[in-house]
């Protein structure tokens, strides 16, 4: 578990001549120190890792400038980070299928197992889910954690650990896609070329749609997409009004009617789009959480049977999304714009990056 | 088809004329002679003898439109309908004189690839009893596709035949919404669709249905039809925690499915609240255009919004619910009339004033 303790001091060894586990706390508002990140114990079923690539995720983003999340409130210091990759350093007793030097990607929630949400298989939704860097849960940007076995996912060889590092924001976009039954027949709108926007994108095209047009306010991100392998990019505007004539254009250039649209920035104006834009018995995808009370035309789009999906996270996604890898089904490569090692200046300065949005798509820690 | 022209009521009930209500302007329905369209192949006569108004046909008479539905001519109005067959076309082989019969009202166009993957209602050229421009069956006789008349049971009346039309939303939404033996029920609004809702999704084997409405009459009606729990909501928005908090305990558990039946921003609002997560709000009701609802703490537990749009293929099913008993729909007809200019009048204004009228049907 990433649990643990924060003890203060500097880093380098204990006084038992061990070296410190050092990581990136978020102590308040902007303010993240790297200190001390004393281990719990390893368990039976857990496994040692030595992180070595961290991204940054537009919630750490929110949680450093505001300490809160939706309902999730930091309270106290805790361990920033959640999207990693990194080697085992050491495996507890039961731990069959994994041993010290495996290069592994780690699904970042640990569920409870035993309520009926898990036992569904929709683990995702768990009322108990401790999750790296969801308060009162440590983070995983670190020099290690402890994390159960079965969260830990062996890379193939070509598969580098930044790339299993994006397993975590790839499988947001593989959860959406699964939940809205991509396939070979579904005309795909993607709202926002963001990070989100983007493994979307990356994610539908592997699981086979035929065409994907995506909008974004910003021509940078969309040339991303366009290189990407978007087949329409359309620059929309951030004007409610303009919803109508953003339709009609989008509509032109799908050329076809709109089987799915994925809301991957979660506004008003994006939703409203996408319920207007998609086809009649088509599905809406809101991965993007932006406001909590949405002012959307809903009852049209229900009158035409235009069903809203919600998504959360994903579940059981990691060896899907290191297969699209292996394969070179999905590059993330491109995605990863930023990198910075693991230094308390560098790390302020990669949050400062990765907060500014624009050219910065994924920024990585390389520890 | 349903097409017909309206010709100047000089000529009454002369040789048979066939007469229906017509909607010539706000508020105006006027019993005038219907032309019926000559018979084809595939297409029989009706006598229509039972029909129920619907909340649509009241929006229609006060406003003239529904949605983006405008009446521009003079319609005939009513869609819920049952009668006796008189006359089949050439190529009908399932259906003979005499036979009593529901109908559905849609004509689809058969051909587009909404109608071939089989969500015939969703088609874009669906021609549909009383939405303008197609005349409705507020009729002594229509012509209509011998395909989308049902044969109905010696057992199930032609009321009851056409009370398919409404239970028919009831169970196309617990269909999409995927009712069952596991499935706990929430349903808003205990009006006519939210009580075909609860008989259909009782059929469907819910085994938990608990109902809310402002209107206690309508309220124990409810009870009365099976729910297992009723609750008396207000109409003001900031009361909807505190009645989640008292629908969930009502509940006792998870709530799997809510039915929103009304389609304002309070009970969509309520619904995607109080459903479980991995639950599915399914929006029936189609009150306001916009909504503001808390979408997205319900999408961030993955609580699926539903949309129901009229049926499909939906009255084998409910006349079988007839049949078995499974469905008892008649306790919702609470008002009758007959066809003439001043009960056509009366019953559009009891329909309107809602309360304890739920279905209002015409016997013929």
């Amino acid at each position: 578990m990433g649990k643990g303790g924060m003890s203060h001091g500097g880093a380098g060894e204990d006084k038992d001549g061990e070296e410190e586990n050092m990581a990136a706390w978020l102590v308040g508002i902007n303010t993240l120190k790297i200190q001390a990140f004393k281990l719990p114990p390893l368990g039976p079923h857990d496994v040692r890792v030595r992180m070595k690539a961290v991204g940054i995720c537009g919630s750490d983003v929110h949680y450093l400038r505001t300490m809160r999340c939706a309902d999730f409130v930091v309270k106290e210091p805790m361990v920033i980070g959640h999207e990693c990759a990194g080697i085992i350093e050491e495996v507890g007793s039961e731990v069959k299928d994994l041993v010290p030097g495996d290069r592994v990607a780690l699904e970042p929630g640990i569920s409870c197992w035993r309520c009926d949400l898990c036992k569904e298989g929709r683990y995702n939704l768990c009322p108990e889910m401790k999750f790296f860097a969801t308060p009162p849960v440590h983070g995983s940007l670190a020099n290690q954690v402890v994390h159960p076995a079965d969260l830990c996912f062996k890379l193939p060889d070509n598969v580098s650990l930044e790339e299993g590092a994006m397993c975590e924001p790839l499988s947001v976009g593989v959860h959406a896609c699964r939940r809205a039954n991509i396939g070979p027949e579904t005309n795909v709108l993607v709202m926002g070329a963001g990070p989100i926007g983007l493994v979307t994108l990356l994610a539908a095209r592997a699981f086979g749609a035929p065409r994907i047009v995506i909008v974004d306010v910003d021509d940078h991100r969309l040339s991303v997409a366009k290189e990407l392998g978007a087949d329409g990019i359309i620059k929309v505007s951030t004007n409610i009004q303009d919803v109508a004539e953003e339709v009609v254009q989008i509509h032109k250039a799908m050329g076809a009617g709109i089987d799915v649209s994925f809301d991957c920035a979660g506004f008003d104006k994006t939703m409203s789009t996408a319920l207007s834009a998609t086809r009649a018995g088509g599905k809406v995808c809101l991965v993007g959480m932006g406001h909590s009370e949405m002012t959307v035309p809903l009852t049209p789009a229900a009158a035409r049977e235009v069903d809203v999906v919600g998504i959360f996270r994903y579940k059981n996604t990691w060896p899907l999304c290191l297969e699209f890898i292996r394969s070179g089904k999905i590059d993330v490569k491109r995605l990863i714009t930023h990198r910075f090692g693991f230094s308390q200046k560098e790390v302020e300065e990669a949050f400062e990056t990765s907060a500014g949005g624009g050219n910065a798509i994924k920024v990585m820690f390389n520890l | 088809m349903s097409g017909g022209s309206c010709t100047e009521g000089k000529e009454h009930e002369k040789d048979g004329e066939n007469l229906a209500a017509w909607l010539l302007g706000i508020k105006t329905l006027k019993i005038q002679p219907y032309h019926l369209p000559s018979l084809g192949p595939h297409d029989v006569k009706v006598r229509v003898k039972a029909l129920g108004i619907c909340g649509s046909d009241i929006h229609h008479f006060k406003t003239m439109r529904c949605a983006n539905f405008i009446v521009k001519k003079p319609m005939v109005i009513g869609h819920e309908c049952a009668g006796i067959i008189e006359e089949v076309g050439s190529q009908v082989k399932s259906l003979a004189v005499g036979d009593r019969v529901a109908l559905e009202p849609g004509i689809s166009c058969r051909q587009c690839n909404l109608c071939k993957d089989g969500r015939y209602n969703l088609c874009p050229e669906m021609k549909f009893f009383g939405s303008p421009p197609t005349n409705g069956s507020l009729a002594n006789k229509v012509v209509h596709p011998a395909n989308l008349c049902f044969k109905l049971p010696d057992n199930v009346s032609l009321e009851e035949g056409a009370m398919c039309e409404p239970l028919s939303v009831g169970v196309h939404a617990c269909r999409r919404a995927n009712v069952g033996p596991e499935t706990n029920v929430l349903i808003m609004g205990a009006g006519p669709i939210g009580l075909v809702t609860l008989l259909a999704a009782r059929a469907f084997g819910a085994p938990r249905i608990v109902i809310v409405d402002v209107d206690e009459c309508r309220l124990s009606i409810a009870k009365n039809l099976g729910a297992d729990e009723t609750i008396q909501v207000s109409t003001n928005i900031q009361d909807v925690s505190e009645e989640v908090v008292k629908i969930q305990n009502a509940m006792g558990s998870g709530i799997d499915v809510s039915f929103d039946c009304v389609g304002f921003d309070k009970t969509t609002s309520t619904a995607l609240n109080a459903t479980r997560s991995g639950g599915k709000v399914c929006l029936i009701g189609l009150a306001k255009s916009e909504m503001t609802a808390p979408l997205t703490p319900a999408a961030a537990r993955e609580v699926d919004v539903i949309g129901i749009f009229r049926y499909r293929n939906t009255w084998p099913l409910c006349i079988e619910f007839l049949k078995t008993g499974k469905i008892d729909v008649k306790p919702l007809i609470t008002h009758r009339f007959g066809f003439s200019q001043q009960e056509v009048e009366d019953a559009f204004e009891t329909s309107a004033r809602g309360g304890s009228a739920i279905k209002v049907m015409f016997n013929l």
